[in-house]
């Protein structure tokens, strides 16, 4: 009976006709429909091609790879190629600024450090993804600022970095719990201990004696290790614009959100005060800023008290950071419906715990995209250090040209260092846009 | 505002003190008056600092030196300037030549941020492709690298004096500059130009009267074409009437460089070129997402209304995409004018450059002279603010 | 919490009495590290090697002082810092000494609170233009484009000496001699001025240096010299003696290889010189062999010249007719007696 049965197989899909489909079709399609996108096809193609070809010519094509002086490149080839090996000697400078050599190492491994504080963001099964981002942005400074700076620590430093050493154990220890075990690390040395029904009270104080043996443990390998001090005067290069740029927007963060929310309160001196600020700082370039950071700061402090330059012109970076992070963070605030708020009232929540819980995590949600961008805008500004004499990538690049063997060597080193820019820009703004895209998701794009 | 608290037997035992400590209002006033009192005794701590270091280091900080002779050069002046005189002159020529930049810039990059805008949405693959890795380079490079580069990559690299590119008329374009004819006033020329007054009021005049008679009863008048006929052929024949009234001084090469007519240097070429670039990325992609904020359904509901495809522009999808638009709009156009301060790096003498750049340098008086800049653009950035927050209030939906 | 610590840091600070570091000397010594102020480097005066040392003439006059003090010439730590706030920076107290060709003038020396120690280089500001321009004098330069350093003394010379000659001029500006240079090498200008000294170097960095000539005009005075707070005599004495000190050695013969010879010398003036006899480091709060020191790890004037921007190094600048030679030889590199 069933053998009669017969399958219905349907005819397999006809292609589509030749002219529709393959490269010739798409280019038919895409970039020659009709004349007038024909000829704007050529000219972009043209465009493109002169501009590519010159710029090739001169970096690779004709460029210099080998010499000892600025004076044999320009014998060999004159300006029509680049002098590359004065960029080659220079370059460690370039990333480094005038760290000490033998010192290098260390800001390696502190970004490594934070790379690894950040890998677990990554992981899909680590669920306290969060906490672990807070503590990148909390606890990681501390022990980075041993690691690039070193010298004598005292007491309070010393727990200080501990501290941060110890958030780097329990973010791994996290990590590794929850994609192996899939709970955390303190549920899961409950369960070793064997003590998985014992009172809350009890599992609670051994996760704390847990943490205190891991910080008394970092205090002791941070007691025992010393680094040579390396005063910030030798900071430069890529290195000093990753600092200036990532102090700024850790510290812009928790300071924009205070200010937009101060701008927005009913308060009437809390507001104007803040929307004071906010204005005063939007308003004028952050060159000018920088300037008056670097000339007045030590008129503005009591007789004696030294500043150094890399800390006034970090002061002057997180204050425009932030007066910009408050406006971005307003623009999520007023993003928020009146709804959520009134809810939140009813509901009974204070203010506080309507901001923390209800508003804000909304709005963070929202502004991803806007600080990322404004993390990028940040991070361009920082070339603006090197007009105030900081050793950053512009500088660096600077002097290059004034180093007696490479003398007049500029439009190389400029060069590079544009690349460099645009290869960090480009990579966070790409990352932004499939945040974007990721967050978009499940939101009416309509 | 806040909750109230649950009023427990504890609260309650409390005395009127401890109450007023939970009043909202109460407490609201004393955190203000601390945080004022913060603030000002902070003030006053900076100020008393400032005061004494300076009287410490015999350093002054008055304006005594705004009439001293400032006695260098400046490579560009809209005002008349010689070497000698007062640094007071130097500010003045320096806000008219940042004023000038980000005028100028900000025309550019808005009719560049539109074209490049819509050419992202364009259908051709390569014109879009081209668009975008235009936006993603420019985009991602600092604004400082892109003006030097545009100076030494372009502007550097043209010909000599002795070889200049003449374009027609006394056009010139060269490695020393942009030479342009000067327009020279003779008799007649104040009428001309109140001829000139009168038909733009006429046609704004005219515009007013088509719209209200639009709303009224609904009949059109082409009132843009009209206005612009009015205004171009009425001075236009007035020109020819009076005789032309406008001369022209044509640069021509004497001696090392152009002389005559108006010169345009490169480092303003540069800035320009630069300065409109970056921010016409950003425009553009303003303009992008503008236009696709509007919801393909009210395209769709126009063309069911049988609309044409101008009035669909110009009455459904503009008045939506420019609510989006605008805002952010501005603060580019307030980032221009911030953003030709790096006409330093070019030595284009804006205000930055010539004010606290050379003038600090050459006078020392570090504290007066950021203090009138930083003055100069709170000034600016303040006052387009103001203008944009009351049209935006305008044109923003009202929420309940 | 915050705003009460606040709060009371400020109201603690107003009652607090300020104090001045007048005895800069003291303040060096107990820090251990002299605080030397050049310029963004600049080959032959504070040149910056790629290993973070910085090293010239004027550099060399930090770590004179350096020895002079400590006895050691490398307890420097030097701030580069862009010329437009040099003379803050110096008046704030961030540095000890400002060491950076800086020209010595009334209006610097009496009304920003600094002080001129001496001369150590004299320079003067020249052109340089292209050789096929055909242009042979300064005064030939009339309507021309110039390209010129900003924030300098260099811009100003320039003004004054086409309004003395009725001449006009574009000035084409920037900080960053490198942009200058590109521009000239690009034909953005027809001359390039700045110090005579700085004009060598630049050309012989040139794709080809004989196609630029330097004309014969010197349009300024330059006095270059190291510069102190106003207000501390005792700190510029230390400065001023140290590099008179070098040029006297010079003058008597005693450089850094014969130093020590000379120490047990009879002559009377390099007793005097090198702390044998009297007791001149005493006055100047450091000990009295001093310069036996500076000499030994830094040298002498001429040491310096030669090492630095001599005739035999890529700066080139020769030495003999200028007016940086001895003034028994011509020039007036003169210093007071040691005595």
């Amino acid at each position: 009976m069933t053998s009669d049965l017969q399958t219905f197989v349907p005819r397999p899909d006809r292609p589509p006709p030749a002219d529709s489909a393959g490269v010739a079709a798409w280019i038919r399609k895409n970039l020659f429909s009709d004349i007038p996108n024909a000829l704007m096809t050529l000219l972009g193609a043209y465009i493109a091609f002169t501009v590519l070809s010159a710029v090739l010519n001169w970096a690779l094509f004709n460029a210099v790879w080998s010499a000892d002086t600025r004076r044999e490149c320009l014998d060999a080839v004159g300006r029509a190629g680049a002098c590359w090996p004065g960029v080659a000697i220079w370059f460690e400078n370039l990333i480094y600024g005038l760290y000490p050599k033998d010192q290098v190492w260390r800001i390696n491994v502190g970004f490594l450090a934070l790379i690894l504080w950040m890998v677990p963001l990554w992981i899909p099964r680590v669920t306290s993804k969060i906490g672990i981002g807070l503590s990148a942005v909390m606890l990681y400074p501390f022990l980075a600022s041993y690691f690039f700076l070193g010298g004598d620590k005292g007491v309070v430093w010393t727990g200080l970095i501990a501290l941060g050493l110890t958030g780097f154990v329990i973010v791994w220890a996290t990590a590794l719990t929850e994609t192996l075990q899939a709970k955390t690390a303190g549920a899961w040395l409950i369960d070793a201990l064997g003590r998985a029904n014992a009172e809350e009270k009890m599992q609670t104080r051994i996760r704390l004696l847990a943490v205190l043996a891991i910080f008394l443990l970092a205090c002791l390998a941070v007691w025992s290790v010393s680094f040579t001090e390396v005063r910030t005067r030798f900071w430069g290069g890529l290195f000093l614009t990753l600092v200036i740029s990532g102090i700024g927007i850790t510290f812009s963060l928790p300071a924009g959100i205070m200010l937009a929310l101060g701008r927005r309160s009913n308060m009437p001196v809390i507001a104007s005060l803040s929307t004071i600020f906010i204005e005063l700082f939007r308003s004028v370039p952050l060159i000018t800023i920088l300037f008056m950071f670097n000339t007045m700061l030590p008129l503005f402090m009591p007789a004696g008290t030294e500043v150094n330059q890399l800390l006034r012109a970090i002061v002057a970076v997180c204050l425009f950071a932030s007066a910009y992070m408050a406006e971005i963070i307003r623009g999520g605030l007023q993003a928020i419906p009146n709804g959520q708020y009134e809810a939140a009232h009813s509901l009974g929540l204070t203010y506080w715990q309507t901001t923390s819980q209800v508003v804000l995590p909304q709005a963070l949600k929202i502004m991803i995209p806007a600080i990322v961008g404004n993390f990028i805008g940040l991070f361009k500004d920082t070339t603006l250090v090197s007009i105030i004499g900081l050793f950053d990538l512009m500088n660096m690049a600077r002097a290059i040209g004034e180093d007696t063997n490479w003398l007049g060597l500029f439009i190389e080193p400029f060069f590079v260092v544009s690349l460099i820019y645009f290869v960090f820009c480009f990579a966070m703004s790409s990352y932004s846009i499939g945040l974007e895209k990721k967050l978009a998701t499940g939101r009416d794009t309509g | 505002m806040t909750s109230i608290p649950e009023l427990s037997d504890k609260t309650k035992q409390r005395g009127k003190l401890s109450r007023a400590i939970y009043d909202a209002r109460i407490r609201s006033a004393i955190i203000q008056a601390l945080t004022l009192f913060t603030v000002v005794a902070l003030l006053f701590w900076l100020t008393r600092n400032t005061m004494i270091n300076l009287q410490a280091r015999n350093l002054s900080a008055g304006f005594g030196f705004l009439d001293v002779s400032a006695g260098f050069g400046i490579g560009f002046t809209l005002i008349p300037y010689k070497e000698g005189d007062t640094y007071l002159r130097v500010f003045a020529v320096g806000i008219m030549n940042t004023l000038l930049v980000a005028v100028v810039a900000i025309a550019l990059s808005t009719v560049f941020g539109v074209l490049v805008g819509l050419a992202r949405l364009s259908t051709n693959w390569i014109i879009a492709a081209v668009a975008r890795s235009y936006v993603e380079i420019i985009r991602n490079t600092p604004l400082l690298l892109q003006i030097i580069a545009w100076y030494f990559g372009v502007f550097n690299l043209l010909p000599r004096p002795r070889q200049s590119m003449e374009i027609t008329g006394g056009f010139v374009l060269n490695n020393r500059g942009f030479y342009l004819p000067g327009p020279v006033v003779e008799a007649g020329f104040t009428l001309w130009l109140g001829i000139l007054a009168v038909s733009v009021i006429g046609a704004i005049a005219l515009y007013i009267w088509a719209a209200r008679r639009l709303e009224r009863t609904g009949q059109s008048f082409p009132a843009i074409l009209t206005g612009l006929g009015i205004v171009i052929l009425v001075p236009l024949l007035a020109f020819l009437v009076l005789g032309s009234p406008l001369s022209w001084d044509m640069p021509e090469l004497k001696g090392l460089n152009y002389v005559g007519g108006i010169t345009v240097p490169p480092s303003f070429c540069a800035l320009i070129v630069a300065l409109s670039a970056y921010t016409s990325c950003f425009i553009a992609e303003i303009i992008r997402s503008g236009i696709q904020s509007v919801s393909k359904g009210q395209l769709e509901a126009a063309g069911a209304l049988n609309l044409p495809a101008n009035w669909t522009l110009r009455r459904v999808v503009m008045p939506q995409a420019m609510r989006v638009i605008i805002p952010p709009l501005i603060s580019q156009y307030l980032n221009v004018t911030k953003n030709s301060s790096l006409a330093i790096a070019i030595g284009f003498p804006d205000l930055v450059s010539v004010w606290m750049n050379t003038s600090l340098n050459q006078s020392g008086r570090a504290i007066p002279i950021v203090a009138m800049t930083m003055g100069f653009y709170c000034a600016v950035s303040l006052s387009v603010s103001a203008v944009m927050n009351i049209y935006n209030k305008r044109v923003q939906l009202k929420e309940r | 919490m915050k705003r009460i610590l606040l709060t009371g840091a400020a109201l603690a600070a107003l009652n607090a009495t300020p104090v001045f570091a007048q005895e800069t000397l003291a303040t060096v010594e107990e820090r251990g590290i002299l605080n030397c102020q050049v310029g963004l480097p600049t080959p032959g005066f504070y040149a910056l090697a790629e290993d973070g040392t910085w090293s010239g003439m004027d550099v060399d006059l930090c770590r004179g002082v350096s020895a002079a003090i400590f006895g050691d010439p490398d307890k420097v730590e030097y701030q580069s810092v862009t010329s437009a706030v040099r003379f803050t920076a110096l008046a704030n107290a961030e540095s000890d000494m400002l060491s950076r060709t800086t020209t010595w003038t009334a209006v610097r020396d009496t009304q920003l609170g600094l002080d001129f120690t001496t001369v150590n280089f004299y320079d003067g500001q020249g052109f340089l233009v292209p050789a096929d321009s055909g242009i042979t004098s300064a005064l030939e330069l009339d309507g021309g484009v110039i390209c010129v350093l900003t924030g300098t003394t260099t811009e100003l010379n320039l003004a004054d000496y086409f309004r003395a000659n009725e001449m006009s001029f574009t000035p084409v500006t920037n900080e960053n001699v490198n942009v200058l240079v590109e521009t000239y090498l690009g034909g953005g200008c027809d001359a390039y001025t700045n110090d005579k000294s700085g004009l060598a170097a630049r050309r012989s960095a040139f794709p080809s240096p004989d196609e630029h000539i330097l004309l014969p005009e010197t349009v300024s005075k330059e006095p270059l010299g190291p510069v102190v707070r106003q207000g501390d005599d005792a700190w510029a004495n230390l400065v001023r003696w140290v590099i008179f000190g070098m040029i006297n050695a010079e003058e008597l013969g005693v450089s850094s290889e014969n130093v020590d010879e000379m120490a047990t010398s009879t002559d009377p003036n390099i007793a005097r010189l090198l702390g044998s006899e009297g007791n001149i480091g005493e006055g100047l709060g450091v000990k009295p062999t001093f310069m036996i020191d500076v000499i030994k790890m830094v040298g002498n004037y001429g040491e310096l010249y030669e090492k630095h921007i001599g005739a035999n190094t890529p700066i080139g600048i020769p030495r003999e007719g200028t007016l940086n030679a001895l003034w028994t030889e011509g020039g007036i590199i003169y210093a007071p007696p040691f005595r």
